[in-house]
């Protein structure tokens, strides 16, 4: 937590106010509304660790990043991660919509990745990575490779508790708990409409995930739609109940445990998730598995343009 | 103003608008209260207007359009993340600073008239840049009989706020300005600062008795501030607000309608406890009306696509 004013020094604002160029991306989403919103600002030199703290409890918007120039040549930019209330070392939507933000700003230009492929490399709390850049323009997606899957326990498709709390019967898979860095329960309806349909118990989820120490439900259904290939919704039982809209972490983490448990033949090494339409937006997300390794991304877009005076 | 279709990666249909995001009761930036500020979007319709205050995600978001009515320098329309009000203190006083930092209306003789859901409202504009302040005139307060017995345990001070111990406290009360606010005055300074609230008991309360959320206070002495304020809104998921306008005046009605303000105009601290420091100017003009104000900061200034 940011360490309130005293009375002595309330405040504590020092140094000339400068502009720093600042997007609100929508993350996951080629279309204004549709993703999950992050904000940047760029040129963060001179923004000591407090500051970038206020800042990012004062933008309230789930994650903040600041972009600075990078320490390692290898890399083509550095960034630090705030929530509200705290620094993360590293997390999939801000990675995304960072670069996304950076390359409409020109603050970094593309370049030839080792394992093929052209895009940035970012430097974080968790080291050098790499984002991969595909298309242009409007139709551009930015993708990042998501920490390695396990997979805990699995739980069959006839668990009449975990059917009774979906008030959906699940697919034969059924249940499965999986760590992708953080822990979630994952279940597989057997159709789209199922799992659009869902009206989440967040009490029951939350003794649900809590049983495994997990942060979250993860539900799915295979759909035949053309538009997606996959429909997710990921349900996590903070603050009263919370449902991402769109979630990197939650797809990352599905798309490694289907494919390392065969079930991902139907599916392909690329397939499209919808999310987010049961709470107001359309997110699109495309997962990726490359030798082994899961990587997610989409489209993203700037919503806010401009430039921030702290 | 009119919005034009964006030159750079805007999807196809998106349109422009300028943007800012304010910092209102604010002396610098961070210290208040958010507000996002939107302009020129008369061409985007109700639902828009409310996808783009639920994506912003702030406690408000204010769209400034033409007026429809004679005698207004400006109309307003404010959105929570969930649903659109008729006024709101901190939208009000930190639009008003948005539109003079755009240009697009001057004061007369100190003055503004907004049009809002709630009507003309008068403005009064003092200073400029960041040391202007603006003050709005607020909806009155009147009282609502209820029982604060369920508050104050969440307070947890179930019992002892009318005893004689405190002959000099005013009781709490529930007074009603278009919000419902629980006004309980504390012992000290100390006591306000230092609170901590059941907030799942308080939001309990609050919706047994259909009231908005609990703004504590008290009397300040050997301060540039004469009250120091929280407000506490747990029953719409928001444990404590910043800097709250609406409270500051519902405070105040209360204090007048006692005899109890500590001068005709004063200032009032609210918000360290969340690493803010937020300053609301209250005054009581000679018809006794109710005004809060306060500088505002204009923090990011751009352009907004939807």
């Amino acid at each position: 937590m940011v360490k309130p004013p005293t009375a002595a020094n309330p405040g504590a604002v020092a140094g000339p106010r400068r502009a720093r160029r600042f997007q609100q991306v929508d993350v996951f989403t080629a279309r204004a509304g549709g993703g999950n919103p992050l904000a940047v600002v760029l040129d963060s030199e001179g923004l000591d660790t407090a500051t970038m703290q206020r800042i990012a409890a004062w933008t309230d918007v789930v994650e903040t990043t600041f972009v600075l120039p990078p320490d390692s040549p290898e890399a083509s930019y550095r960034l630090r991660i705030f929530t509200p209330s705290r620094e993360l070392a590293f997390a999939g939507h801000p990675s995304v919509g960072t670069a996304h933000a950076v390359l409409q700003a020109g603050w970094a230009l593309p370049r030839p990745l080792a394992g093929g492929g052209t895009g940035l490399i970012q430097e974080c709390g968790a080291g050098l990575l790499p984002l991969r850049i595909t298309g242009e323009g409007v139709a551009r997606e930015i993708a990042v490779q998501a920490p390695p899957v396990a997979l805990l326990s699995r739980h069959g498709g006839e668990d009449a508790a975990l059917s009774a709390l979906l008030g959906a019967s699940l697919a034969e898979a059924g249940g499965a708990v999986i760590d992708g860095g953080r822990r979630w329960f994952v279940a597989e309806l057997r159709d789209e409409a199922a799992v659009r349909g869902l009206h989440p118990d967040f009490a029951g989820i939350a003794a649900l995930v809590a049983a495994h120490d997990a942060i979250g439900l993860t539900v799915f259904a295979r759909t035949p739609s053309r538009d997606h290939d996959l429909v997710v919704r990921a349900l996590m039982p903070v603050a009263g109940g919370y449902e991402d809209p769109a979630s990197g972490a939650a797809n990352a983490a599905l798309a490694g445990y289907l494919h390392g448990s065969g079930q991902a033949a139907g599916l392909g090494d690329r397939y499209v998730v919808s999310q987010g339409r049961e709470v107001g937006r359309d997110a699109r997300l495309v997962l990726h598995h490359e030798a082994g390794r899961i990587w997610v991304g989409g489209p993203c877009c700037s919503v806010v343009t401009g430039t921030l005076q702290w | 103003m009119d919005p034009t279709p964006s030159p750079t990666a805007a999807p196809p249909g998106a349109c422009d608008f300028p943007f800012l995001q304010v910092d209102v009761f604010a002396h610098a930036p961070g210290l208040g209260n958010p507000l996002a500020v939107v302009f020129g979007a008369e061409t985007l319709d109700t639902a828009s207007l409310q996808a783009i205050a639920t994506w912003l995600g702030l406690s408000e978001t204010s769209f400034v359009l033409p007026t429809t009515q004679a005698g207004a320098d400006y109309r307003l329309r404010i959105f929570t993340p969930r649903q659109e009000l008729p006024f709101a203190g901190h939208p009000s006083v930190g639009t008003a600073h948005a539109v003079l930092e755009q240009g697009i209306v001057q004061p007369r003789d100190g003055r503004l008239v907004q049009e809002c859901g709630a009507g003309l409202l008068p403005l009064r504009i003092e200073g400029e840049g960041t040391a202007r302040n603006v003050h709005v005139r607020a909806p009155r307060g009147i009282e609502r009989p209820a029982d604060p017995i369920a508050v104050l345990a969440s307070l947890g001070m179930a019992g002892s706020i009318t005893t004689a111990a405190a002959p000099t406290r005013l009781r709490p009360a529930l007074i009603d300005n278009g919000p419902r606010w629980w006004c309980v005055e504390l012992a000290d300074e100390a006591s306000v600062r230092g609170l901590q609230p059941d907030l799942p008991a308080m939001a309990r309360a609050n919706r047994a008795d259909g009231s908005t959320g609990v703004a504590v206070f008290a009397g300040c002495t050997d301060q540039p501030y004469a009250l120091v304020v929280r407000a506490f809104v747990p029953a719409d998921g928001i444990p404590e607000d910043p800097v709250t306008g609406s409270a500051h005046a519902a405070i105040a009605a209360w204090l007048q309608a006692n005899a109890a303000l500590p001068a005709a105009c004063f200032q009032s601290s609210q918000g360290r406890e969340l690493g803010r420091d937020g300053i609301v100017a209250i005054s009581v003009d000679a018809e006794g009306e109710v005004w809060i104000g306060g500088r505002t900061q204009t923090v990011i200034a751009g352009r907004l696509s939807w």
